[in-house]
């Protein structure tokens, strides 16, 4: 396995990679962690603009990046993002496609 | 390296600022372009010359163009403010790429719920006073109103040395139940602040009181831009008016040159160089895209002014007062 792909932790669980998002959410989105849910719109619900998820992106970058070397968000994909729950099982998607 | 009259105006600013300012410069944007404009093509001592091969358009999402377009110029000047090489950045291009890369590759001070444009209004015979936010966050909510009012106040003392600057909530009727949503509850929020003036109106602009004007970014956006035009109007008028008659060409001989130029140039936006941009983790100039080369060193004199006043150590210091 190259290094530069390998993980260097135990895999994540769904809920953890939920956590993660979330925590990053109320700390760049300034909003209370109940109000954050898997469903919720980023835009519609929580009043995200480009910048914010931008943000979120690098901060998961950041976050993940630490655990699973060669993890990133590919730019066309974050238009696609429209809620929580499309960040979280994306990143989940790449967490695997990157340690596989 | 972006502006309506980049590189040449830019460049030529920039070099005068290190003449002037003794301030050293490092240029971020296509080294050809650059160096074709540099005394006898090569870099003067205190200049440095980093070259960027992308250029934001101002027809690109910033926030996008920030992640896709790495090694454009001003992605590069803000990471090097972050990174130590640079004290501060000035900016005369696309203003949400300014704002977004100062946002995202410098940080938001903490505690800071988003950034503000803090942009100085000419006030006759008076220090200017402060328009917060003139255009980086559009939509805004109560609390990042009040958090503008409390970095706008800081810093009108710290730029322009007012004690106790008086914040006004811009709206539209000076009575406490004026305004839309957004006015009522900020106002609520500001309420029995000793610093809060109650509302002020688009009329209070270039009155001096009170010393800060504190809005949404869109509304201070377009109250700026319109106070722009109206005086661009109205000296035009004045201009034509003098240049009418033989009679009034004489009298404007009278009047104009230093008396009017005086005049004249304190209403100029580049009198004042640019904006600071509050609440991020590093200094940041916003300029006009249309900036002269008396523009760039004007902004160049107002980051220094910022980074030898500690702008940044300073907001840290007023979110965490407020809690």
């Amino acid at each position: 396995m190259p290094a530069e792909t390998h993980t260097t932790r135990e895999p994540i669980s769904p809920e953890e990679v939920f956590a993660i998002v979330k925590a990053n959410l109320c700390e760049i989105l300034e909003v209370a962690e109940d109000l954050i849910l898997r469903e919720s719109r980023f835009v519609e619900d929580l009043d995200a603009d480009s910048l914010a998820l931008i943000e979120l992106v690098e901060a998961l970058e950041e976050d993940f990046g630490e655990r699973t070397v060669g993890f990133s968000v590919d730019d066309e994909d974050i238009s696609d993002m429209k809620t929580v729950g499309d960040a979280v099982d994306y990143v989940i998607a790449r967490l695997g496609s990157a340690a596989a | 390296m972006g502006g309506d009259r980049a590189p040449g105006e830019i460049v030529a600013g920039a070099l005068q600022a290190v003449e002037t300012l003794g301030v050293e410069v490092l240029l971020f944007g296509r080294e050809d372009a650059i160096t074709s404009l540099l005394p006898n093509g090569t870099t003067p001592v205190g200049v440095t010359v980093i070259g960027c091969s992308e250029v934001i358009e101002m027809t690109d999402d910033p926030a996008r163009s920030i992640r896709s377009k790495k090694d454009a110029s001003v992605v590069r000047c803000a990471e090097a403010v972050r990174d130590g090489a640079a004290d501060a950045m000035v900016g005369a291009g696309n203003t949400g790429a300014t704002m977004g890369s100062a946002l995202l590759r410098m940080g938001r001070i903490k505690g800071v719920s988003r950034p503000a444009v803090a942009v100085p209004i000419p006030v006759p015979f008076s220090h200017p006073h402060l328009l917060v936010d003139a255009g980086a966050t559009v939509d805004a909510s109560p609390e990042w109103l009040v958090q503008f009012a409390l970095m706008g106040r800081a810093f009108s003392s710290l730029r322009f040395g007012v004690e106790n600057p008086m914040v006004g909530l811009l709206s539209n009727g000076e009575e406490p139940g004026k305004g839309d949503d957004l006015r009522k509850k900020t106002f609520d929020l500001l309420n029995g602040q000793p610093w809060f003036a109650g509302n002020a109106e688009g009329r209070d602009f270039m009155t001096g009181h009170p010393e800060v004007l504190v809005t949404d970014g869109f509304t201070g956006n377009v109250a700026l831009k319109a106070m722009e035009a109206a005086l661009k109007a109205a000296a035009g008028l004045v201009f034509t008016v003098l240049g009418s008659t033989e009679e009034t060409r004489k009298a404007a001989d009278v009047v104009t040159g230093p008396l009017l130029q005086a005049v004249t140039d304190y209403l100029d936006p580049d009198t004042f160089g640019g904006a600071a941009l509050l609440g991020v983790d590093g200094v940041c100039i916003i300029s006009h895209g249309s900036s002269s080369s008396r523009a760039i060193v004007n902004a160049c004199s107002l980051a220094t002014d910022c980074v030898t006043g500690n702008l940044v150590a300073l907001m840290k210091e007023t979110i965490q007062n407020a809690g």
